[in-house]
């Protein structure tokens, strides 16, 4: 089963640190060049949809204290989310052997 | 704040309370984060737009996604507990499906309209007086209030019967239908082919026509559009042109599939022979009183006219529809009360159910009520599984009600019910069987849901850790509930109680006549013969019957007993000629020499009727309380009685000979003394014959040697005289298997209640058994323990039931009209019913009483 597209974004995005909705959607856009820029509604519906499959969970304390001007909630992966993005990735990464496999290679831009 | 973003949060009010609560302002948080990214008015513009939509797509989302939630928990829940879940269903099961299943009937009589054209202005007219009763208009006064009235578009008489049709040599009986040429503008009626009969064709000696019905047409002359024009042969010979084809829904009256004109002859129809019934189209804007106003003033008007022919008769004008199901709207409407009340205790019994699951479920509610569920969302768990069981309990209900109907309908015989009434299920069932699921589930649900978010969680989970059940403060409810089912039990079986012994008695009353190994059957010949050639067949006939083998005896009759009858009235010689108003009715019957002895009717005095009877001078048996009536004291043999109205000077016909009293007429009462003329005097062309037959089914042999004896006569209405009866009866019957079916479900519902708050108040209180039996209780003082607490309930219940019975009996004096030989307050049911119950009930308290004395005294001590 491939992970919903964004699923996986919201895993990588909490991979290195715990962050709030906001960060979480600026982490997104910045990695995809602004391609994908999540709606509030379409990342907080993950967010609900991920905290109830236990892929990551809401952290009790502010980590980021500066920044905390409301009370955000901030969001940190869970060693089930961690398993499930590895997996993920390995199957893209497979995915996109066997596309090399085949000739077909993305070209460098 | 800024416009935009109050905007988008008011939007944020489509999610669910529960998520909007958790994500919401964070959600606006962010949306204000990116609004600031933006340095273009446009960019801006287009990610609020961005975010709008979002929500508009997400939050419907996010309420399918909660209720999926909670449709899972609740079904988790659900094969957490399996039999309490079973129980529920199968009691919301029987509720909802007898509900349904009365309400189906409710909805093809009495809502469904008529299959004609603004049947809402369809009318029934009927004349009524002190001795016709009602029923019928004369042909005379119809053609008078016909011409004389303002308030009807058209007016027009009709009568049904059976037709024979012959077909290459092969008779076949069928309903008919007879109508004046104005019958079928008051229907409203197209042909599907040809046309209706015209004014010309309905004269007295018109042309022989006929309209045939769209399966009759299909079936014996295989939908041939050229039979228009085409002519028939119908019963006595009439060669018949067939000049329309009625479309197939199209059946009136009751069963028709043929009809001739009336052509009534003026002559022999007059003022005082009511045979045909009134239809009429009230023109738009008239409504029903006013054309009844109107009908009675013109009658008043041609009684004045014709005073001789006066018999103190009026006019009634009902709406069509209403008059067609006045013997069952009664019926359906008491049916509908009482399976009312079975869906109530369903309900109390679900609720009762409920409460307790949410009392043993409180532990759990108040451990995720303390880790931050909230109350509503509890309270929604719930719900969801009330409606659950609600919609598994609703889908039973459907099956069973699916099953029911088409059983219920056999029970109406036929040919009782018009043929438009359809019991199948249209969109107001539909709408019904929904509202009853979620009005049930809502009323059986609420209540526990509530209490079961309510619990206090410290309370519960102290309460919890010592008896693993709690909610104490919803026990006395579920014991009012019990009672309260006990109670309507007890309604519902002292009327199932009155019912069968009204049906029990009717079925055993003494008749007069022989019920039991008497076979009757309609015998019509094809051709209208001479007298003395149709005499001859008869006595054929008769002879013919009573030569098969097992036969004791058989003879010809006008009427047979229950079914058919014939009314006029009575002159008696040598007493004071009264007015047709004042003059008695009796049961006119026509019969052939043997009747009362195939009948096993005594003959008291005189002579049974012979051969030579029905020449000059002319003869008659009357029964013995007519003969006592008028003849007190002496004997009535030779004594002479007229018939008609006193005015026609009818032939004297001197008694010869006195019966037993014969309930010819209804099993409920003597409405009219019979009187019993011999079948010379008379021409009938169509004669039943009644044969008493030993044991077995002679249906078979009669038909047979009737066939073997003339091929071309057409059989009908072979039916034994048991079958008559139950004919009779069936409403009785109807309602008595009905009421049987209500009070036993209740009486099985009430039970499961019981039982269920034993149980429970049992494992409730096992701590306390088990302390009772470590200080020396017995475990047969535990038991009679338990057993008193229930018996107290019962006894609450039983008290209830029967105040609320005599009560009802109080105020519904109808019931007592619809019984028979039983009083509605009689004491042999209520203490029945009570015995029955009382009974039932401690037999289903046994079971808890003896598990209260299975806990182990060691284990609770050691608990405290």
């Amino acid at each position: 089963m491939s992970l919903h597209k964004d699923t996986f974004h919201i895993l990588v995005a909490l991979a290195a640190h715990d962050r709030h909705g906001y960060s979480i959607m600026q982490d997104i856009a910045a990695r995809t060049g602004g391609e994908i820029r999540l709606s509030p509604s379409t990342l907080y519906s993950a967010i609900r949809r991920m905290l109830e499959d236990g892929l990551i969970e809401e952290l009790e304390e502010r980590p980021d204290p500066e920044h905390d001007d409301e009370r955000r909630r901030y969001y940190r992966i869970t060693r089930e989310g961690r398993k499930v993005a590895l997996d993920e990735a390995r199957r893209l990464e497979k995915l996109l052997a066997d596309a090399r496999a085949t000739g077909l290679v993305p070209r460098k831009a | 704040m800024h416009p935009a973003l109050r905007l988008f949060r008011s939007l944020l009010w489509l999610y669910p309370a529960e998520f909007r609560e958790h994500f919401g302002q964070d959600m606006s948080q962010l949306l204000a984060d990116r609004l600031r990214e933006e340095r273009e008015p446009l960019g801006a513009l287009l990610a609020w737009c961005h975010a709008a939509a979002g929500v508009l797509i997400h939050a419907p989302e996010e309420h399918m996604q909660m209720i999926l939630q909670d449709v899972k928990y609740a079904w988790r829940a659900m094969r957490r507990e399996k039999m309490p879940a079973i129980a529920a269903v199968l009691v919301l099961a029987i509720g909802i499906g007898s509900t349904t299943a009365i309400f189906t009937l409710v909805n093809g009589v009495l809502l469904r309209p008529l299959p004609f054209a603004a049947p809402e202005q369809l009318v029934y007219v009927t004349e009524s007086g002190p001795v016709i009763g009602g029923g019928a208009v004369a042909y005379p006064n119809y053609l008078d209030l016909r011409e004389r009235n303002h308030s009807l578009e058209d007016f027009a008489l009709y009568t049904d019967g059976i037709t024979t049709l012959q077909i290459s040599n092969e008779a076949e009986r069928i309903p008919s239908g007879q109508g004046t040429a104005s019958l079928f503008r008051v229907l409203g009626v197209r042909p599907l082919l040809g046309r209706w009969f015209t004014e010309d064709e309905d004269r007295h000696g018109g042309p022989a026509v006929v309209a045939l019905g769209e399966d009759l047409w299909r079936r014996r002359f295989n939908g041939d559009p050229g039979v228009i024009g085409r002519t028939v042969k119908l019963g006595g010979g009439t060669e018949a042109r067939i000049v329309a084809v009625m479309p197939r829904d199209f059946h009136f009256p009751g069963l028709a599939e043929l009809w001739t004109p009336l052509q009534l002859d003026p002559r022999n129809n007059t003022r005082t022979d009511h045979w045909l019934e009134g239809i009429g189209r009230l023109k738009s804007g008239v409504a029903v009183a006013q054309a009844q106003a109107e009908f009675r003033a013109l009658m008043n008007q041609i009684e004045r006219e014709h005073p001789l022919e006066s018999y103190g008769q009026t006019v009634n004008v009902f709406d069509f529809g209403e008059h067609a199901n006045r013997r069952l709207r009664p019926i359906l409407v008491t049916l509908l009360g009482a399976v009312g009340f079975v869906l109530l205790i369903a309900c109390a019994n679900l609720m009762s159910l409920l409460l307790v699951k949410a009392s043993a479920r409180a532990r759990e509610m108040a451990v995720r009520g303390a880790l931050g569920a909230s109350r509503s969302r509890l309270v929604r768990g719930f719900v969801m599984e009330s409606v659950l069981l609600g919609l598994m309990g609703a889908s039973g209900g459907v099956l069973l009600a699916w099953a029911a109907v088409p059983a219920l309908a056999a029970l109406v015989p036929e040919g009782t019910l018009p043929r438009w009434i359809s019991f199948t299920p249209d969109w107001r069932v539909g709408l019904f069987v929904a509202a009853v699921a979620a009005g049930s589930g809502i009323l059986a649900g609420l209540i526990p849901a509530f209490s079961a978010s309510r619990q206090n969680v410290v309370e519960s989970l102290k309460e919890g850790g010592r008896t693993s059940t709690g909610g104490a403060g919803t026990a006395w409810l579920r014991s009012a509930l019990v009672i309260g089912e006990i109670a309507a039990s007890v309604l519902l079986l002292v009327g199932a109680g009155l019912m069968v012994r009204t049906l029990v008695n009717l079925q055993n009353r003494q008749t007069g006549f022989r019920t039991d190994q008497i076979t009757t059957l309609q015998v019509t010949p094809s051709q209208r013969e001479d007298p003395a050639t149709a005499a001859a067949r008869v006595d054929r006939i008769r002879e013919e019957l009573a030569t098969i083998p097992g036969v004791l005896s058989a003879a010809g009759t006008s009427a047979v007993p229950l079914m058919d009858n014939w009314g006029r009235s009575l002159t008696v010689e040598g007493r004071p000629v009264l007015s047709l108003k004042d003059a008695p009715m009796i049961q006119h019957t026509v019969v052939t020499p043997g009747y009362f002895r195939t009948l096993g009717v005594p003959l008291l005095q005189g002579r049974d009727f012979d051969d030579r009877d029905g020449k000059q001078p002319p003869v008659a048996i009357v029964d013995e309380e007519l003969a006592k009536r008028y003849w007190p004291g002496e004997s009535a043999v030779g004594k002479r009685v007229r018939f008609g109205p006193p005015e026609a000077n009818e032939p004297w016909h001197t008694v010869v000979g006195v019966v037993g009293v014969a309930y010819n007429n209804s099993l409920r009462e003597l409405s009219r003394n019979g009187v019993y003329l011999p079948y010379r005097e008379f021409n009938m062309r169509s004669l039943a014959f009644v044969v008493h037959t030993g044991a077995g089914n002679p249906e078979a042999s009669i038909r047979a040697r009737l066939r073997a004896f003339d091929r071309t006569l057409a059989i009908s209405r072979v039916i034994t005289m048991r079958q008559v009866v139950t004919r009779v009866l069936w409403q009785e019957g109807f309602f008595a298997t009905l009421a049987v079916a209500f009070g036993a479900m209740a009486l099985i519902m009430a039970l499961v209640g019981l039982y269920g708050v034993m149980s429970y108040t049992v494992s409730r209180r096992a701590h306390e058994m088990g302390i009772r039996m470590a200080l020396g209780a017995t475990a047969a003082g535990i038991r009679r323990m338990v057993l008193v607490q229930s018996a107290k309930l019962i006894a609450a219940g039983l008290v209830l039931g029967t105040m609320a019975a005599l009560v009802m009996a109080e105020f519904t004096p109808s019931l007592g009209r619809a019984l028979y030989g039983v009083t509605r307050t009689d004491p042999a049911t209520l203490a029945a019913v009570a015995g029955l119950l009382a009974l039932t009930a401690l037999a289903a308290s046994l079971v808890p009483a003896q598990r209260a004395t299975d806990v182990d005294p060691i284990a609770a001590l050691r608990r405290e």
